[in-house]
């Protein structure tokens, strides 16, 4: 019998060390140990050095509740989408939404008051998206904006100048395609994950009309898509690349001569190399054309399983309305990018010389944001579509006519629900 | 002349085997390579087996990165994996056990109902499992990484056909002896069936080492990573650091490959006794 | 995800994948031993104890791995098919019933079928494969006199790496798109240029990625079984074989190892075929970025997550798909060990 009670004794001695081990909750949030109750607040990971410092810093700054900072690596929008369904997941989160499913559902809360008096000082093209039928649900930190990065030196050598138009681009990348390096890099996947809607906005259409139809059911679509995969046919594209289009390494590898990226990649790049690059929009094709720039913003949110509402909103508030101090220097030492509130943006003065003066115009003047009705199922079917144009060389009339029919689909799935 | 050719056919056959084995080690030299380099070296033009200075500093980097917990998740992975292989052991265990040796009218039904799970995949459970877990109150717990991954039912058809071809004698000199169901099974089986304990055993932890999305979603605090979560935060950052990427990841095997090699030839002797592959 | 499944190392790829074909006989082998004995006319309590209280030690032993089986899978799987009658969007306690809505939505899905036929085709093409080089490389190692634990490491070590290493290894160090990616770089040394592994379809090269991680991580541990059942094959019989006059080498391959070795050859097939239709982590790892996943070489599993799981959480029409996927993995699976079994019935009867 010896053998059979130490085995259960040891079965209870694991069972008792699980137990304890359970209540184990991570201490090191970042947790501001303010009064008030316990608020967990998730970010998707920054690469930017010494942004989760920044922002474990201002939730401990906080003393009306006890801030804990969830810093998550991997894919966050799954995470969040999964933790939503639940009640240990996050009180507040940041999201790059949330999406219309989520607000219909529920699943957040509604900020509108949060922004009594200041909302028309944050940028409204970002604004858009965190709206639904007039209330905003989320709070717009900072914006991002992608752009086009260029060397200007080896723009000189080739005896070209930055490029105006679609077609242009598509014969600087061939002409500045060498042996070591390629003339464009539009992310591994050769451009349809990043550039999304961007070359529709710049043949003039939009992914979905102001009242709720398809946005891009024209032939410029097909044609301004064609053009991309020309790009890639040429061999044009770097391709699989050790890190992705938001990273700035295959630029500053001299991997490539021109990159698509993120304004934040400007401090990473300008160090590299000094004032020998410049940035450009998306640029326009076709009579109707224009040139194209997407922005967006990771917006603060409110999980609505949360158990302390009223506390979570005044946190989003104090952090992401009241305290410019804080928002500036979040947007403005971790990467560029521009604050969310128009006169702190009109304030910042690392973005008002040079290329990062030149983005910021651009986001002004071209700045598109991805409607709140483009949901998470359209633009899958988009970039598949995409994709098999791009590398397949499937016919973009084609692709597109089914993805037209798919996105009609849907967008009569979510606008008949919200009536 | 025969000899001769038996003697080339083995000869080609050692080459093939070397050439073939190279190969396979490619990956792990690739490993050390970059994890040693620095990081201009791994991404120069000019192609370089070995760099010029080996960095081993790197590994003290790596541990020193505030931004990563590695040796926490380490130790996470650690705990998480010897947890989950005891408990995988003990019950699956006694599980085949009861199903290979107590007569009972439903066993068949019930090492059925266990078997078919096997054909589920994972994807179907997950989001439900995952809402079961959290509100049982179990997210960013040992209990939560752990307890929903031990019951493996390819485990217990393991053991269960292991004892099945147990010879009976042994047992039926131990009822002489008086023991019952429970004490046969502590003092004659289990000591009497190690190699299959090291072969699910080191089955076991290798897959709980390795395991990614479970702890990604349940190990939402940091404090509770494991060292699969740690590494894919090198990955899934906007800037990629080469060197660190690929020293954290050659870090995160060394544990399981010296269990691997130590416990090898049980894992042999188990498959072969065991009838895994029968 | 979990230890049992997509989410896991290689343990929860072999364990996914036992088939049932052994079961049948076993049980059969059992019956005459199960069948109701003399306590059937006893009273309740000690009728439900059985025999030498045989049932109340069955599950005893039994009753604490069933009861987790039960919550942690079967409550999980059914919530699930209940899931899949309903409009599940973002939330786990629907209300609104859509019959079969979502399993018909998901059968007209091009990209749900697509995927399942491009899965229908690399699993015909991975489980020869690696069936081939693991009995190739088990027949090889068997046969060596000296440094048989060198070798058989070397080709076993693999097995325990995660496939979240693995693939980082392959994507960005081996077969990168850039210069200095390995396979680019001997390309260079012949002149060639410098290709985009994962990123070219046309040819689609980034199969040649994925099978070669799927070779590398797997051909040990099939190795390691069939060397077992190598071992097991009595000597005898190979004496024999000399002494009719069989050449070593193909003829004794032919006719008598290969033969020998079929149980085990069954039960790497089995396992093989539900690995390949249940792949998720390294296609993960290897082709999904920040935006996403492309639309080739993309298996079901990885269709399903982000259908469910990604941020359109369409939880209804994810747990469709699951369920006709587990559906076809059964059938194929239960197919394959019915007609494996017929034949070695028909050849014990010849």
């Amino acid at each position: 019998m010896t053998i059979s009670r130490r085995t259960l004794l040891g079965t209870g001695a694991a069972l008792g060390l699980l137990t304890a081990c359970g209540s184990n909750t991570g201490r090191d949030g970042g947790g501001s140990g303010g009064e008030g109750p316990r608020l967990s607040h998730w970010y998707h990971q920054y690469g930017e050095a010494g942004t989760e410092q920044a922002v474990k810093r201002y939730a401990a700054a906080y003393d009306k509740a006890d801030v804990r900072v969830q810093w998550r690596p991997g894919n966050y929008d799954e995470q969040t989408a999964a933790a939503l369904l639940t009640a240990s997941g996050p009180d507040v989160f940041e999201v790059n939404g949330p999406t219309l499913d989520q607000i219909r559902g529920g699943q957040v809360v509604d900020l509108t008051d949060l922004l009594d008096g200041v909302k028309d000082d944050f940028n409204p093209v970002v604004l858009a998206p965190k709206t639904h039928e007039g209330r905003i649900w989320a709070v717009p930190q900072v914006v991002d904006m992608q752009v086009l990065y260029y060397r200007k030196s080896l723009l000189a050598d080739a005896g070209l100048k930055p490029p105006g138009t679609l077609d242009e681009l598509v014969d600087a990348a061939k002409e500045l395609t060498t042996k070591k390096t390629k003339g464009l890099f539009l992310g591994n996947d050769g451009g349809a994950g990043v550039l999304g809607g961007t070359p529709l906005y710049a043949a003039g259409l939009s992914l979905v009309t102001d009242d709720g139809e398809v946005g891009f059911d024209d032939p410029a679509a097909a044609r301004a898509l064609a053009k991309v995969r020309e790009l890639y046919a040429a061999k044009s594209l770097l391709l699989g690349a050790p890190s992705d289009w938001s990273d700035p390494s295959a630029f500053v590898q001299e991997l490539t001569a021109m990159q698509w990226s993120g304004l934040w990649a400007l401090p990473a790049v300008r160090k590299a190399f000094g004032d020998d690059f410049g940035v450009l929009p998306f640029p326009a094709d076709g009579p109707d054309g224009r040139p194209a720039v997407p922005v967006g913003a990771y917006g603060a949110a409110v999980s609505a399983r949360t158990k302390h509402e009223q506390a979570a909103k005044e946190y989003v508030k104090w952090l992401w309305v009241d305290r410019t101090d804080h928002q500036r220097d979040f947007a403005l030492s971790y990467g560029f990018h521009i604050p969310a509130r128009r006169s702190l943006a009109a304030k910042a003065d690392p973005l008002t010389e040079g290329p990062a003066a030149d983005a910021v115009r651009y986001s002004t003047e071209h700045g598109y944001a991805e409607p709140l009705l483009w949901t998470p199922a359209s633009r899958t079917a988009y970039q598949d579509a995409l994709s098999r144009v791009i590398k397949s060389g499937a016919n973009p009339e084609r692709e597109l006519r089914s993805v037209v029919r798919k996105v009609s689909a849907e967008l009569s799935r979510v606008q008949k629900r919200s009536s | 002349m025969h000899d001769a050719w038996v003697r080339v056919g083995r000869a080609l056959r050692l080459a093939l085997l070397i050439a073939l084995a190279l190969l396979f080690l490619i990956p792990f030299y690739l490993l050390v390579r970059n994890g040693l380099s620095a990081e201009a070296d791994i991404t120069s033009p000019d192609w370089t087996f070995f760099p010029s200075t080996l960095h081993f500093s790197n590994i003290s980097e790596l541990f020193e990165d505030s931004t990563v917990p590695m040796a926490r998740s380490l130790l996470n992975s650690a705990v998480i994996a010897v947890l989950t292989t005891a408990g995988t052991l003990l019950l699956a265990s006694l599980a085949g056990y009861g199903l290979a040796r107590i007569p009972y009218r439903h066993a068949d039904h019930v090492f059925h109902a266990i078997l078919a799970t096997m054909m589920v995949p994972a994807a179907v459970t997950f989001v439900p499992s995952f809402v079961l877990v959290s509100s049982l109150g179990w997210i960013s717990t040992l209990r939560g990484l752990i307890v929903p991954t031990l019951f493996s039912a390819f485990a217990c058809f393991v053991f269960r056909q292991y004892f099945l071809g147990f010879p009976r004698e042994l047992e039926d000199a131990a009822r002489v002896d008086g023991l019952g169901y429970w004490r046969t099974y502590w003092r004659v089986v289990v000591p009497n069936a190690r190699p299959v304990f090291a072969a699910v055993g080191t089955i076991v932890f290798i897959g709980a080492w390795n395991s990614f999305l479970w702890p990604l979603v349940i190990g939402q605090d940091r404090d509770a990573w494991t060292v699969q979560v740690a590494l894919a935060s090198f990955t899934t950052s906007q800037v990629i650091r080469l060197h660190e990427l690929f020293v954290a990841a050659a870090v995160s095997i060394v544990p399981l490959l010296v269990v691997f090699l130590f416990f090898q030839r049980w894992i042999v002797a188990g498959v072969e006794r065991s009838g895994i592959d029968d | 995800m979990r230890a049992r499944g997509a989410g896991s190392g290689r343990a929860g790829r072999a364990e996914a994948g036992r088939p049932r074909g052994p079961a049948g006989r076993a049980g059969t082998g059992r019956a005459p031993r199960t069948g109701p004995g003399p306590g059937a006319r006893a009273p309740l309590a000690r009728r439900l104890a059985g025999p030498q209280n045989r049932n109340l030690w069955f599950w005893v032993f039994v009753g604490p791995f069933a009861l987790g089986l039960l919550v942690f899978t079967y409550v999980p799987l059914g919530w699930s098919v209940y899931l899949s009658f309903f409009d599940a969007h973002n939330t786990v306690s629907p209300t609104e019933f859509v019959g079969l809505d979502n399993y018909t939505a998901m059968l007209k899905d091009e990209a749900f079928t697509d995927s399942l036929w491009t899965f229908a085709v690399f699993t015909a093409f991975i489980v020869p494969t690696t069936f081939a080089l693991s009995l190739s490389l088990a027949l090889m190692v068997n046969r060596l006199r000296r440094a048989q634990a060198f070798f058989r490491s070397v080709f076993f070590l693999p097995a325990a790496c995660s496939y979240v290493v693995a693939a980082l290894i392959w994507k960005m160090s081996l077969f990168n798109g850039v210069r200095f990616g390995l396979a680019n770089t001997v390309l260079g040394w012949f002149g060639a240029d410098q290709t985009a592994w994962l990123s070219t379809t046309d040819p689609p090269w980034y199969w040649l990625v994925i099978v070669t991680v799927r070779l590398w991580l797997q051909a040990g541990f099939y190795m390691v079984l069939f060397l077992a059942g190598l071992q097991r094959i009595p000597p005898v019989l190979y004496e024999a074989a000399a002494v009719d006059g069989a050449r070593p080498g193909w003829q004794v391959l032919r006719h008598i190892t290969l033969p020998q070795l079929r149980a085990t050859s069954v039960a790497v097939v089995l396992l093989l075929v539900i690995n390949a239709f249940q792949a998720f982590d390294e296609f993960y790892n290897l082709l999904s970025d920040a935006r996403g996943y492309p639309p080739y070489a993309r298996p079901p599993l990885v269709y399903l997550y982000y259908t469910a799981l990604g941020q359109g959480q369409n939880l209804g029409l994810g747990s469709a798909g699951a369920v006709l996927l587990a559906l076809v993995i059964a059938v194929v699976t239960i197919g394959q060990a019915r007609w494996l079994g017929l034949g070695r019935a028909d050849e014990k009867g010849a």
